[in-house]
C-alpha cells in the first residue's frame, strides 16, 4: 500500500498547492476551519489534521458564502450582462471527514439534480478533489454513523487517508485521485501498515424511523417547547456543512454593478418574508420547525437521506444549547396523540 | 449552587403554584455536564427540573422580549448583569414591571458552557481552561440592581481594569487599528447571533433586517461586515449593559465587548459618567433615546 | 412534470434580455408588460398557462406568472405594485431593457380537463395566471365545454382585463362571466359581494367540472371551502401556491412547504396534493 509519512506532509502540501489551492483544516487564533495552505503563519497558525472537526466546515470551498454571479450594465433603456463569474481553477480539499464530504455530496443533489444544474457550484464542484480523512475515534458530539455515514469510508472522497501515527495510509479512489497523487509519487512510500482499530461512538442516536414518524407531526406541541430557547440566531445553520439556503441579492454603483448570491438562513425572519409584508413563517417557533424538519424529514423525502450528517457543529455552537440528537430521540418518544 | 438550585425551585413552584406568574424563565440541564438551556416552566412540575449551576451563564432577561406582546406575568432569574438587562427592557417600555416577578442571584462568576463545549469536543486545539467565562473576569455589577427577592451574599466586581482592551487598540498607530480591525472583522460570518442575543437590541424591525432601503449590504467582505459592525456599535452607544453575551456567544470569536466598551469609555467621557441600566427611575431615558428641541443638531 | 417545458441554459441563474415593447394601466396598481427579444425576433422562450418567470432589473429580481404568450410575438406579465422591485418596474417605460429567466415550475392541467366545463374563480391580481388558462381555453375552444368565469375586486377601478371581462369573454361560445366589487359604488349596478359568497350564490354545478381559482390566501381558502360544500371533489379542485422566491429552479430553499419547492413542483396544485403538504400555505 502507498502511506505518507506525516515527516512529508509540508512537502505535499507544498507540491499540491503548485497546481491548486489547497485548503486544509486549520486554527487560526481562536478560530478554526479550512484555510487556505498557504495563508499559515508559523508560530501563529496550527494545522488541525488531527483534531476531528473544526469550527469552519469546508463547504465554503465549493459554496462560498458570498459569490458574484454576474455584471450588470444600464445604458439608458439598455441592460447589459457582460461577464459570468464562474470559477473553476483547481482546488484541493485536503483532510475533510465524512461528515463534512457528505455535506458536500448533499449540496451536489441540491446544484446539481432535479433538472437544473447549477453553473456557479458546478464549475468550483467539478474543479475540486477531495482528500478525505478517515475517523477511527469519534468524538462526543459525533453522531454520523447513525445519519448513514460512514466515517471509516468517506463516501465522495478522491483519495482518503488513514492516520497511523507517524504515516497516513494513501488510497486514491478516482481518476481525480489518481491524478492528484501522480503528482506527488515520489513523496509516497510503499509499505504495509495495518489500519487503526475503529473505537465505538459515544453519543447514541436512532433516526431509524424518525423521517416517516415527523410526517405527522407538522403541528405536534414538541415545537412548542423545543423552540422556546432558540434565539433565530442562524449560527447553526451558516456553520453546518450541509445547510445551503442562499440570497440573490444586487450591488449597483450608478450605472454598473453585479449581482450575487450569498448564505441566507431559514431561522431568520426575512427569508420568508413576501414583497408586501406577510410572512408564512411569522415566529422563531415555525422557523424553527422548518429547519429541523428539513433537515430530518424534507429532505429525506425528496433525496433518500436526511440533510443532516451528524457533523455535532450546532450543538457545539447553539448559544441556547439546543441539540439535534434530543429533537430526533424526543420525536422518536413523541406520543403522536399529543 | 445547588443550594440556589433548590431555592429557585421553591420560588418557582411557590409562584408557578398559587397563580403569581404563568411562566417562570430560569435554566435546565441540556445533554452534557456543562450544557445548560434557558428554561420556562409552565407548572410547578416543571419547575422541579430547573437547575442553576457553574454554567447558568445565559442573560435570561433576552428572553422577555418573546413575551412584550403577551399578557402572560413572568417569574425570571437574574445575575447581576442580567438585572440591568431588565431595566433597559423596562426602559424602553418592552415590559411592564407589575409583569414581573425577579429572582436576583449574587453571581460568583460563571462558566461558559460555549467554551466547555468548544474543548471538550476538540474543535480548540488549546483548550483554554479558564476557571470563569471571560466576562465575568470583567464583571463591574455581580449584584442584581432590580429584584422582588434576593439569592446569596453580596459580590464584589470582579474586574480590573476596565478598559485594559480598549487603551490597548487606542494606544495603537492609526494603520495598526485599522488593520486590526480589518483582521478581525473580515472573519465576521453576518449571523447576527450577537445581535439576537442581546438584550439592547429590542428593535421591532432591526436596521439590517430592513430591506427598502436596505441599508447595510448582505454581501460578506470587510466594507459590508465594518459597516454592520460600527452601526450595531454605535446603536449601542449608552445602552449595552456590558452582559457580554454577544462575544461570547459569536461563533468567529469578534471581541465585540472591545466595541462596546470603546463606546460606553467615550459616551462616559463626552456625556458625563453614565452606566445603562444601573437603576431604574421610572420615566427615565437614557442618553441618545430623547429628543429635546433646544438639543444641538448642527450636525445634521 | 416539468420537463417538457424547461430552460435548458447552461447557466439557470444568469437572465437573458428582453425588451418592453409596450406597457398596459389594467387599473392603479397593476400594469401589463409586453416582451420579446432584443433582435425582435420571437419569445425567450416558450410557457405553458401557469408557468411562471423570473423577471429583473437592476434593483432586483421578482417571479412572476406568465399572463398570456401569443405566439412568437410576445409574453405578457400582469404585474402588481407591491414592494421595491414592482415600484421600479411600474417606472420604466416602453423600449426598457429586462433581465427575464425561466420559464418555471409546472402548469395548469391543460390535459386532464379536456372535454370538461370549466369553472374560473379569481380575486384581483389572482386574474393573471388564470388569465392564460382562460385564453388557452378559447384558443382550443373545442377541448373544453362550457367556461364560467367568476372574478372579483376591491371596486371597480381595481378589476384587470376589463375589455375582455365585460366586452369579449361574454362573446365567446358558451361562455359566461360573472363580475363582483367588494363595496358598492357609484355607477356600478353589478354584483356587490366577496367572491366566495358570490360563488355560493351562483351555486355552479360540479358535474363533469373542474374548478381553477387564484386570488389573496384568504380568498382562496374560503372558496375552497365554498366549494367543497358545493359537492366537489377534491381532484375538482385546482388553485396555484405564492411562496418568496429568489432562484426559480429549487435551489435556494427558501420556497418550501414540506419537501415540495413551488418555484419547481408548483405553483400549480389540486386538493388531493395539497391535502398530502403540512399547512403552512
Ligand atoms: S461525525 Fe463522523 S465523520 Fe464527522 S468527525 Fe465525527 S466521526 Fe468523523
Ligand atoms: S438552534 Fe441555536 S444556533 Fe440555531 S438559531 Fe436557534 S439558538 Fe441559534
Ligand atoms: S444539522 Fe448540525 S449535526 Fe447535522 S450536519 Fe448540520 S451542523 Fe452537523
Ligand atoms: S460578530 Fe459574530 S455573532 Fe455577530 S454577526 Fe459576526 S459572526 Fe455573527
Ligand atoms: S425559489 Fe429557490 S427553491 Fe424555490
Amino acid at each position: 500500500m502507498k502511506i505518507l509519512n506525516k515527516s512529508k506532509l509540508e512537502e505535499v502540501l507544498n507540491r499540491l498547492g503548485e497546481n491548486a489551492d489547497v485548503y486544509v483544516p486549520m486554527s487560526k487564533g481562536l478560530q478554526s476551519g479550512f484555510y487556505p495552505w498557504k495563508s499559515l503563519e508559523g508560530g501563529k497558525d496550527e494545522l488541525m489534521l488531527d483534531a476531528l472537526n473544526v469550527y469552519q466546515p469546508p463547504k465554503s470551498v465549493v459554496f462560498p458564502q458570498t459569490e458574484r454571479m454576474y455584471s450588470l450594465y444600464q445604458e439608458g433603456k439598455g441592460l447589459k450582462i457582460e461577464e459570468t463569474y464562474e470559477n473553476d481553477e483547481p482546488r484541493v480539499i485536503f483532510g475533510a471527514r465524512a461528515c463534512d464530504i457528505k455535506g458536500i455530496i448533499c449540496m451536489d443533489e441540491v446544484f446539481l439534480t432535479g433538472g437544473y444544474e447549477e453553473s456557479f457550484y458546478k464549475a468550483r464542484r467539478e474543479s475540486t478533489t477531495i482528500v478525505a480523512n478517515a475517523c477511527y475515534e469519534p468524538g462526543p458530539s459525533c453522531f454520523c454513523a447513525a445519519m448513514g455515514v460512514d466515517p471509516l469510508n468517506p463516501e465522495g472522497a478522491d483519495v482518503i487517508i488513514r492516520d497511523t501515527g507517524d504515516a497516513y495510509i494513501w488510497e486514491a479512489l478516482t481518476e481525480k485521485g489518481e491524478a492528484l497523487s501522480s503528482t506527488i509519487k515520489d513523496l509516497l512510500e510503499e509499505k504495509e501498515l495495518s489500519v487503526p482499530e475503529a473505537k465505538p461512538f459515544i453519543q447514541q442516536v436512532d433516526y431509524d424511523g424518525v423521517a416517516e414518524k415527523l410526517k405527522g407531526m407538522f403541528e405536534h406541541p414538541i415545537w412548542d417547547r423545543t423552540s422556546e430557547a432558540c434565539l433565530n440566531c442562524g449560527i447553526c445553520t451558516y456553520i453546518c456543512p450541509s445547510c445551503y439556503c442562499f440570497d440573490i441579492q444586487v450591488k449597483m454603483y450608478g450605472h454598473e454593478g453585479y449581482r450575487f448570491r450569498c448564505w441566507d438562513s431559514c431561522m431568520y425572519e426575512e427569508y420568508t418574508r413576501e414583497a408586501g409584508g406577510g410572512n408564512p413563517r411569522p415566529t422563531g417557533r415555525e422557523r424553527f420547525r422548518n429547519r429541523f424538519l428539513h433537515k430530518l424529514e424534507f429532505f429525506t423525502e425528496r433525496y433518500g437521506h436526511p440533510l443532516c450528517t451528524g457533523c455535532g457543529r450546532c450543538i457545539v455552537v447553539c448559544p441556547a444549547g439546543i441539540n439535534i440528537t434530543s429533537i430526533i430521540s424526543e420525536a422518536k418518544e413523541a406520543d403522536l396523540d399529543a | 449552587m445547588n443550594d440556589f438550585t433548590q431555592q429557585i425551585q421553591d420560588i418557582a413552584s411557590r409562584l408557578l403554584d398559587n397563580g403569581q406568574v404563568d411562566v417562570f424563565i430560569a435554566w435546565h440541564k441540556g445533554q452534557q455536564d456543562f450544557q445548560v438551556q434557558p428554561y420556562f416552566a409552565r407548572s410547578a412540575d416543571e419547575a422541579q427540573n430547573i437547575i442553576f449551576n457553574d454554567y447558568s451563564i445565559h442573560n435570561l432577561s433576552n428572553s422577555l422580549l418573546k413575551f412584550r406582546d403577551s399578557k402572560e406575568k413572568i417569574g425570571i432569574v437574574v445575575k447581576g448583569c442580567d438585572s440591568r438587562g431588565i431595566i433597559r427592557l423596562l426602559e424602553d417600555n418592552q415590559i411592564q414591571r407589575e409583569r414581573l416577578y425577579i429572582v436576583g442571584i449574587c453571581c460568583p462568576g460563571m462558566k461558559d458552557p460555549l467554551q466547555a463545549m468548544r474543548d471538550e469536543l476538540g474543535f480548540n486545539h488549546k483548550p483554554e481552561s479558564t476557571e470563569l467565562a471571560a466576562k465575568c473576569n470583567d464583571c463591574i455589577q455581580p449584584n442584581p440592581v432590580i429584584y422582588d427577592e434576593l439569592l446569596g451574599t453580596e459580590q464584589s466586581p470582579r474586574v480590573q481594569d476596565r478598559f485594559a482592551r480598549v487603551k490597548e487598540i487606542e494606544a495603537m498607530s492609526a494603520d495598526e487599528r485599522y488593520q486590526f480591525f480589518e483582521e478581525t472583522i473580515s472573519r465576521c460570518i453576518r449571523c447576527y447571533a450577537c445581535r439576537e442575543v442581546c438584550v439592547a437590541c429590542d428593535c421591532r424591525t432591526c436596521i439590517f433586517d430592513e430591506m427598502r432601503p436596505q441599508w447595510v449590504g448582505r454581501e460578506n467582505n470587510t466594507t459590508d461586515n465594518l459597516m454592520y459592525h460600527i452601526v450595531k456599535a454605535s446603536h449601542m452607544a449608552g445602552r449595552c449593559i456590558e452582559c457580554g453575551e454577544c462575544e461570547r456567544v459569536c461563533p468567529v470569536n469578534i471581541p465585540l465587548m472591545l466595541l462596546n466598551q470603546k463606546v460606553i469609555k467615550d459616551v462616559n467621557e463626552l456625556f458625563g459618567p453614565y452606566e445603562a441600566g444601573m437603576q431604574y427611575v421610572e420615566g427615565q431615558k437614557p442618553p441618545f433615546s430623547m429628543y429635546e428641541e433646544s438639543d444641538p443638531d448642527d450636525f445634521l | 412534470m416539468h420537463d417538457d417545458h424547461k430552460c435548458n441554459c447552461e447557466q439557470p441563474l444568469v437572465p437573458g434580455i428582453v425588451e418592453v415593447i409596450d406597457i398596459k394601466e389594467e387599473t392603479p396598481d397593476i400594469k401589463s408588460f409586453y416582451v420579446k427579444n432584443i433582435d425582435g425576433q420571437g419569445v425567450p422562450f416558450n410557457v405553458l398557462p401557469g408557468q411562471c418567470a423570473m423577471i429583473s432589473t437592476p434593483v432586483g429580481e421578482g417571479m412572476f406568472s406568465c399572463t398570456w404568450q401569443e405566439e412568437q410575438e410576445w409574453l405578457q406579465f400582469a404585474i402588481k405594485r407591491v414592494g421595491l422591485m414592482t415600484d421600479d418596474l411600474h417606472r420604466i417605460e416602453v423600449g426598457q431593457q429586462l433581465g427575464i429567466r425561466g420559464p418555471y415550475g409546472n402548469h395548469f392541467p391543460i390535459e386532464e380537463s379536456k372535454g370538461k366545463d370549466m369553472l374560473f374563480i379569481a380575486g384581483g391580481i389572482g386574474l393573471a395566471p388564470l388569465r392564460s388558462f382562460i385564453k388557452y381555453c378559447f384558443k382550443h375552444r373545442e377541448d373544453y365545454g362550457k367556461i364560467q368565469i367568476i372574478y372579483g375586486s376591491r371596486s371597480y377601478a381595481d378589476l384587470c382585463f376589463k375589455d375582455e371581462l365585460f366586452d369579449l369573454w361574454p362573446k365567446e361560445k358558451d361562455t359566461e362571466v360573472f363580475v363582483t366589487i367588494d363595496r358598492p359604488e357609484e355607477g356600478w349596478d353589478g354584483e356587490v359581494n366577496f367572491v366566495p359568497t358570490y360563488l355560493e350564490k351562483l351555486n355552479p354545478d360540479p358535474a363533469n367540472k373542474m374548478a381553477v381559482t387564484c386570488g389573496p390566501p384568504v380568498m382562496i381558502k374560503f372558496v375552497i371551502q365554498a366549494l367543497e360544500k358545493m359537492g366537489y371533489s377534491d381532484e375538482q379542485i385546482i388553485t396555484t401556491l405564492e411562496m418568496r422566491m429568489k432562484c426559480g429552479i429549487g435551489k435556494c430553499g427558501r420556497c418550501n412547504i414540506g419537501s415540495q419547492y413551488i418555484c419547481l413542483d408548483g405553483p400549480v396544485y389540486n386538493m388531493v396534493q395539497l391535502r398530502q403538504l403540512p399547512p403552512e400555505w
